[in-house]
């Protein structure tokens, strides 16, 4: 599913380079849930950023979903991206639509009929435990409510792999524990889960595989 | 999927409110200043080109020649160049002109003792030599035949009022290019705007992995339907102003210009403006967006 070989990033900033990822290789097979810990700065968000191609490494190999993301045409990153769901720190919903809509949306842009548009906007909502706010704008919802839409719209497509950063960084410990119930449930249902959090208590009541980042390099695996 | 692209551009233009309504507004007055001159200048066109064609130059012949010559003078004259035809006119057939045009008084040339009429060759020029130059030409080729006594016409004056025309057309244009560019920089504004109230929805298409058409579509649609509005506003100002002016105007213009109609934009000549207003708003959204990804 995830296979990373030697891989290494480098900042340029002006003249500064800024080492975030030194020599990381590891592999996370289908269906597995991953979390990946570290102290703030360790690079776990930019390891995830590797993963949904948002960015290249400096040096060594990434793999996702069978693919090599080193040369890829833009359709091509389009075309990946269509095979992975990702969540944020902050949920990034669009301010202007309601729950349902920000859900929907996904499924418009990428051209799903119609009719199936409603049924797997509302499966998804369910899935989080939301559909009782579908009609809500994202200013009317509480923050664990906010990022469990963001959630509903990153596995509205049902995503072989769904990539979380953060996303119980701005959420008290109860709302934390519902967003990684949820998460439980999605990867039971067979999704493959790269979570990245610094919270490291979170990391270790999880129970689940755990790669711990430091200065850019894994220091543990374990799990 | 288009239902999707449209919708999202019309949410864009609501976003970009006043700039987008002072775009469309910017469009209708470029289109509307462009048509309007076009339409004076077309109807203009159809008169210079009626008098054209009705540009005679008039051969006064010394006498009557005996019948029979009549046919060779005729061919001689029709194979001079810049001739495209060539009339005889009898001093019997002038006279019953006169009397024509004279109606009621004709009785007053029954009381001539002779025919003072002369008999005269009514030569058209063909469309080449309708020119001032031309017919000035064909004034001396004509002048030099043995029979003619005198010879009259000139296009000068067709030319002249041709030449109003033209300059028209070229101060129509130059305005409506003005405005078009400043309705062009209008657009681009509204645009502008319109792409920094979409970059958390383009920030998700570009996540979720729409492709770049989708991403892209929705915005150059927005610019498209302000000039479509713009152009389709302009086209019913032009329409409401030519039904309400064209009948009070015919008149006149029938009386002074010699046309008896004044017409409206052809089928074609709509859809051409349509299309230069659809245009011009894709330019000022394409625009916003190249000038935004270098
Ligand atoms: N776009 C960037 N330009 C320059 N340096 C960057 C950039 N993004 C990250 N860095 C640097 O790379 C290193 C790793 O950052 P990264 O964001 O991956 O850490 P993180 O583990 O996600 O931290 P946090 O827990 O605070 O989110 C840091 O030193 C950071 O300053
Ligand atoms: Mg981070």
């Amino acid at each position: 599913m995830i296979e990373l070989h030697r891989v290494s990033k480098v900042y340029s900033v002006g003249p500064v380079k800024v080492p975030a990822l030194r020599e990381v290789s590891f592999q996370i097979g289908k269906g597995e849930f991953v979390v990946l810990t570290g102290a703030s700065g360790a690079g776990k968000t930019t390891l995830l950023r590797l993963l949904y191609r948002d960015d290249l490494p400096s040096e060594g190999d990434v793999e996702v979903l069978g693919q090599g993301l080193m040369q890829m045409r833009r359709s091509q990153v389009a075309a990946l991206r269509r095979s992975i769901g990702v969540v944020f720190q902050d949920a990034k919903l669009l301010p202007v639509r309601t729950v349902y809509e920000n859900v929907a949306f996904v499924l418009r842009v990428l051209g799903t009929p119609r009719r199936e548009i409603t049924a797997r906007a509302f499966d998804a909502l369910r899935a989080v435990g939301l559909s009782a706010r579908a009609q809500a704008y994202p200013a009317q919802l509480s923050q664990g409510e906010a990022q469990r839409a963001a959630l509903a719209r990153a596995i509205v497509r049902r995503p072989p792999l769904l990539l979380a950063d953060e996303p119980t960084g701005n959420l008290d410990d109860a709302m934390a524990a519902e967003i990684v119930d949820v998460l439980k449930d999605i990867g039971a249902g067979g999704t493959t889960i790269v979570l990245a959090t610094h919270q490291a208590r979170l990391a270790a009541a999880l129970r689940r595989r755990t790669l711990t980042l430091e200065g850019g390099r894994v220091m543990k695996d374990e799990g | 999927m288009l239902g999707f692209l449209v919708g999202e551009a019309l949410r864009d233009l609501r976003r970009a409110g006043r700039v987008a309504v002072s775009a469309v507004v910017l469009i209708t007055l470029s289109l509307a200043a462009l048509g309007s001159f076009w339409l004076v200048s077309s109807n203009l066109g159809r008169a210079v080109a009626k008098w054209r064609d009705r540009v005679r130059i008039v051969v006064y012949l010394k006498r009557e020649p005996p019948g029979g010559d009549v046919a060779a003078l005729l061919e001689r004259v029709r194979v001079m160049p810049g001739v495209a035809g060539v009339v005889f006119i009898g001093k019997a057939d002038a006279l019953r002109a006169l009397k024509q045009v004279l109606g009621k008084d004709a009785g007053v040339v029954d009381q001539l003792p002779v025919n003072p009429l002369p008999a005269s060759l009514e030569v058209t020029p063909s469309a080449a030599a309708a020119t001032p130059e031309g017919a000035r030409e064909l004034l001396a080729r004509l002048a030099v035949l043995p029979e003619a006594d005198e010879v009259a016409g000139s296009a000068d004056w067709v030319e002249r009022f041709s030449h109003w025309q033209r300059l028209l057309t070229t101060i129509g244009l130059g305005v409506g290019a003005v405005l078009a560019a400043a309705a062009i920089l209008t657009v681009t504004t509204a645009t502008t705007l319109i792409l920094h109230a979409r970059r958390h929805e383009t920030e998700i298409m570009r996540l979720v992995g729409a492709s770049e058409l989708t991403i892209r579509l929705p915005v150059l649609l927005q610019g498209m339907m302000q000039g479509l509005a713009g152009a389709t506003l302009a086209l019913g100002a032009l329409l409401v102003t030519y039904s309400v002016v064209a009948p009070r105007l015919e008149p006149l213009v029938s009386l002074t210009l010699g046309l008896s109609q004044l017409v409206f934009f052809t089928p074609v000549g709509v859809v051409a403006l349509l299309g230069a207003g659809t245009l011009l708003g894709g330019l000022g959204g394409w625009l916003a967006r190249a000038a935004r990804e270098p």
